[in-house]
């Protein structure tokens, strides 16, 4: 039904000006080793799809007519993987300009990052770069996850399919909520973000009650019901379940306290740390999505074998142990018998393979990891119907490696995302170790353009946009930064720039009621982000986090 | 057979697997100590028996009963554990500044069972502690009060369950700088406080009347009276009013803690605790007849233009004028030592050293209304004690061994040099601080926002 946008597009286009027309939409895979399902060892079939939909899979299968062939005999067969929660091709929503009078001890709802009536359909492009990045490393859908601040909205099942395509399979998949508060206003902190949503959810409860009665009686007044209270009908009916982003063993604790007092569905995301909280997970029956990395090896990599006294070598040694246990986290959990999804969000496609590969090395098997990125995911987001396994009749999202999926040295040839093959460039395996660490980076890195960056505070986050130019050979610019007063951006032009290999770092002041600070960034620019600290003098130093919006043009 | 499953479950580790997991309650005899029980007076060397949590026996010649621990305390003091009436330590917010009125806002749900400071308080004999919302509002969030059970994992379990519920309020110039200055809104002044205070209150009798008619309402027939707003801001309000919080409110000048006292003989409310009251010296009778007392510095002022009137005499006086008197951290430095802060109002007042013990102990303790739970060694109340190596009110006093229900969360012969109970696996180290202005005094902690630049420059002394 969902993917009938497609099937239409190409069954009845009468002409093709552009030469871009497939010429079918049927597909043979012939003579892979395929892999239906977590836990099957795979064997040699051959995989049919056509319009999108698996037509069979096989031995002996005789090949339709109109089937374009893929050789598969090297080739490994997976099902696609589904992503349970992300920002893939999301933007922000433009920030409404500040009324005048806007009392921030009670904002209007839109102001606290209280904005449930959104849609993450309504914030998503299927041409965003993002879109290929994370297909390519093998996702086929994702729960886009709206931005914002508490309550930002409702999350969408989208197909990271044909650009050309309707990307939407599901609209309204759950309700996002996030321990975020609002910068400068209430509800600022966690403890007012709990505070807030408690009230929401009575209130929003009690608008129901109010609808009910209105409907049934004369002479009941009127309801009044907020946009915000409307959007929540579903939530606090147990429809729509909510998707809180818990990262750490507390933040597990409060969503599912809350969930406990309040009574609704919850799914938790994007968990860093909750190896203590692994019994709490599988005794609430709370579905969870793990943050698809693992800890940076930063502070392991520093540690100096030399001139450090006993006390600091037993600190590197919690450090260490500290590090070590959290890439056994994901294995703990399967072998406590909760199953799990993973979530992309604040993560970069890149580091997939990497974080997969450790977590397999720290004890996690590979079925519960393809249970995790297949049937898992699918079960929680109610597709399994139609998705997580290779079966007759589901749809066509498969992934084609070189060789099994979570081997080093396995590359991902295609990707099939409802029946659309993408190729994808398979590098020739090196004879001997890759000897990469000796040869010098010769990818120049580029910081020229527009980034947006997001800076995270004891009183919230805050964000805006750093313009990087080259003039006369110098760097320089400027950024916007919410304005210390209270209303809107403000913006301040950037000093001292300097670029040493990886490393950006630059200064900017901010005036404000006649004293001045100089605020101090500086990060690691990785392709087009850049993850850093940025420093305010007498408040300390906060994670900054920075993406190339838009490179400027090279000349 | 019975048995022998239970024993088979707690072998595994089962026997905590329940979402709510039980608090830990130990057995322990502590023997041939001094015993300063603040409530009974002195014994000399006698013991004291824990049992599952809970004081059994206090005497002499007391013999442990099968499997319990017996320490010897010869030549040591044993006292009821410290409570500090006013900390913020464990906790991950301190203000929720951004509305003058927050009482919806609960610490509970913001303890952070891993933060090294219960560790560094149980090191200095602390075993209550009362974290509390900051004083950047005029009623700010509802308190927690801990127990320092060190090395729990859930917030629940460092929780008091069974104290009652207690709140932040805070007059004077936190409150007027926030919201006043910084953000330009109601209250500008100490008569703004005094309004906004008693505007909340009436509109909580407003919305428990609102509540109560609905109530009555709605299961009459042809009824066509709709829910009023939900509001625990407006709740919480009402359960002062009703006698169910008490109120525990950051002041220093003596006028405005009068305000105070007659607001709350106006709304009728009886359970009101001073903090800071660094001039309750000049109004000691009145806090006597109408509060349940003061907590405040033993010799700290002069931070900012309203704390310069104070004496070191505060909680002497106050305490001979029958208030009920304790002596606070509000930092986590000062946590460590509350004993010699205790110390000091021998020093300017020449209270008692019962006195003096009871600022820390039982005076704390009814300050949160948990008097008959700890705050003494009485049968029948919490294993909560300390071990000192001399006199607690001694200068050379060094605690060795805290006791929280029985069960040992500190000894000075087991202290590593790393206590730590959560290390962060992408940071080499965490920042350690030495001197105490960098972490210490957190009343206005997550506020800088609020304030203008001047504000954030210059008055750096937060209380």
């Amino acid at each position: 039904m969902m993917i009938f946008g497609w099937v239409m597009q190409i069954s009845w286009a009468q002409s093709d000006p552009s030469g871009k027309r497939r010429v079918t939409s049927s597909f043979a895979i012939t003579n892979a080793t395929v892999i239906k399902s977590p836990g099957d060892p795979g064997s040699k079939a051959t995989v049919l799809f056509k319009d999108g939909i698996i037509t069979g899979i096989g031995v002996g299968l005789s090949i339709p007519k109109d089937a374009q062939v893929i050789s598969g005999d090297s080739l490994y067969v997976y099902p696609a993987f589904i992503d349970g929660g992300s920002n893939i091709g999301i933007s922000k929503p433009k920030e409404a300009e500040r009324p005048k009078d806007l009392v921030t001890s009670n904002p209007p709802d839109e102001f606290a990052g209280i904005t449930p009536w959104r849609l993450a359909t309504d914030f998503y492009s299927n041409t965003s770069t993002q879109v290929d990045e994370w297909r390519k490393v093998g996702f086929a859908m994702t729960q886009i996850i709206p931005d914002g601040g508490m309550l930002p909205g409702k999350t969408a099942l989208v197909s990271l399919g044909d650009p050309k395509s309707i990307a939407i399979i599901q609209a309204n998949v759950a309700m996002a909520a996030n321990f975020r508060g609002s910068r400068g206003m209430y509800p600022g902190t966690v403890a007012g973000v709990m505070a807030k949503f408690r009230d929401v959810y009575q209130n929003s409860t009690l608008a129901l009650e109010h609808e009910k009665m209105f409907a049934s009686a004369a002479g009941v007044k009127r309801p009044q019901t907020t946009p915000t209270q409307l959007a929540m009908g579903p939530v606090v009916q147990r429809q729509l379940p909510i998707l809180f982003t818990a990262n750490s063993e507390l933040e597990v604790r409060r969503a599912i306290s809350l969930q406990k007092e309040l009574g609704f569905k919850l799914i938790l995301t994007g968990l860093e740390n909750y190896d203590s909280v692994i019994d709490l997970i599988k005794n609430s029956g709370t579905s969870v999505m793990l943050k698809l990395q693992v800890p940076d090896d930063k502070s392991i990599k520093s540690q100096k074998e030399e001139g450090v006294t006993e006390a600091t070598k037993a600190q590197y040694t919690r450090v260490k142990e500290a590090y070590d246990n959290s890439l056994k986290q994901a294995a703990n959990l399967e072998k406590a018998g909760v199953s799990f999804g993973f979530s992309t969000l604040d993560t970069k496609a890149s580091d997939v393979h990497k974080a997969l590969s450790t977590m397999i090395a720290n004890g996690l098997s590979e079925k519960a990891v393809l249970a995790a990125l297949t049937t898992n995911p699918a079960s929680v987001l109610g597709i399994s119907r139609i998705a997580g396994t290779l079966e007759k009749g589901k749809l066509a999202n498969l992934i084609l490696a070189t060789e099994p999926l979570f081997k080093e040295s396995s590359q991902i040839k295609h990707v099939i995302v409802d029946g659309y093959v993408f190729d994808y460039e398979v590098k020739k395996k090196a004879n001997s170790a890759p000897n990469s660490s000796t040869k010098p980076e010769n990818t120049a890195i580029t910081v020229e353009g527009t980034w947006e960056y997001l800076s995270e505070t004891p009183a919230g986050s805050s964000g805006g946009e750093i313009t990087i130019k080259k003039e006369n050979g110098v760097l320089g610019g400027s950024i916007t930064y919410d304005d210390p007063t209270g209303s809107g951006k403000a913006s301040a032009p950037i000093k001292n720039v300097t670029l040493t290999g990886k490393n950006l770092s630059f200064e900017f002041d901010i005036a404000a009621g006649g004293m001045s600070f100089t605020v101090t960034v500086s990060g690691e620019v990785n392709g087009k982000s850049m993850e850093g600290n940025l420093s305010v003098p007498q408040m300390g130093s906060f994670p900054v986090k920075a993406t190339l919006s838009s490179p400027s043009q090279i000349n | 057979m019975k048995k022998i499953f239970y024993l088979f479950l707690a072998f595994f580790g089962l026997g905590c697997n329940f979402s709510q997991a039980q608090v830990q309650k130990g057995s322990v005899l502590i023997k041939n100590a001094t015993v300063l029980t603040v409530t009974k007076g002195n014994l000399e060397s006698a013991d004291v028996l824990v049992q599952n949590g809970i004081i059994t026996q206090i005497g002499k010649n007391i013999s442990a009963p099968n499997g319990v621990q017996s320490i010897d305390a010869t030549g040591k003091y044993l006292m009821p554990g410290i409570i500090d009436a006013h900390s913020h330590v464990a906790l991950d917010v301190v203000n929720e500044a951004s509305a003058p009125i927050t009482s919806e806002v609960r610490m509970k749900d913001v303890v952070n069972p891993f933060e090294i400071g219960i560790y560094r308080a149980l090191a200095g004999g602390v075993t209550v502690s009362h974290a509390m919302h900051g004083s950047a509002n005029v009623v700010g969030g509802q308190n927690a009060t801990l127990k320092h059970r060190w090395g729990a994992k859930d917030p629940a379990d460092i929780i008091m369950q069974d104290a009652p519920r207690t709140i932040k309020f805070a007059l004077g110039e936190n409150p007027t700088r926030v919201h006043g200055r910084g953000n330009g809104i109601q209250p500008r002044s100490r008569m703004g406080v005094e309004a906004v205070i008693r505007n909340g209150f009436n509109e909580a009798l407003q919305y428990k009347k609102a509540w109560e008619t609905f109530a009555a309402a709605k299961n009459t027939k042809g009824n066509t009276l709709t829910p009023p707003v939900y509001s625990e801001r407006l709740q919480t309000l009402a359960d002062i009013l009703d006698g169910k919080v008490i109120v525990h409110c950051h002041s220093y000048r003596a006028d405005e803690i009068y305000m105070l006292i007659n607001v709350a003989k106006d709304f009728n409310i009886k359970k009101l605790v001073f903090q800071h009251t660094n001039e309750g010296f000049k109004v000691a009778p009145e806090i006597a007849e109408y509060t349940m007392g003061a907590s405040v510095f033993a010799d700290w002022w002069a931070y900012k233009m309203e704390v310069y009137y104070s004496t070191a005499f505060n909680a002497a006086i106050l305490q001979r004028n029958g208030a009920i008197t304790s002596i606070n951290s509000d930092s986590a430095e000062l946590i460590r030592h509350l004993y010699h802060e205790a110390a000091k109002t021998q020093r300017y007042g020449s209270l008692t050293d019962e006195e003096a013990l009871a600022m820390i102990t039982i005076n704390p303790a009814k300050q949160l209304g948990i008097d008959d739970k700890v705050g003494s060694i009485e049968v029948g109340k919490q294993g909560d004690l300390v071990i000192f190596d001399s006199h607690p009110l001694s200068s050379y006093a060094v605690p060795q061994m805290t006791f929280v229900d029985g069960i040992k969360y500190f000894d000075i012969v087991a202290d590593k040099d790393d206590q730590r109970q959560l290390v962060i696996a992408t940071e080499m180290v965490e920042p350690i601080y030495l001197r105490a202005n960098e972490e210490a005094h957190r009343c206005m902690q997550d506020v800088e926002i609020y304030l203008d630049a001047f504000d954030v420059a210059f008055l750096k002394e937060n209380h």
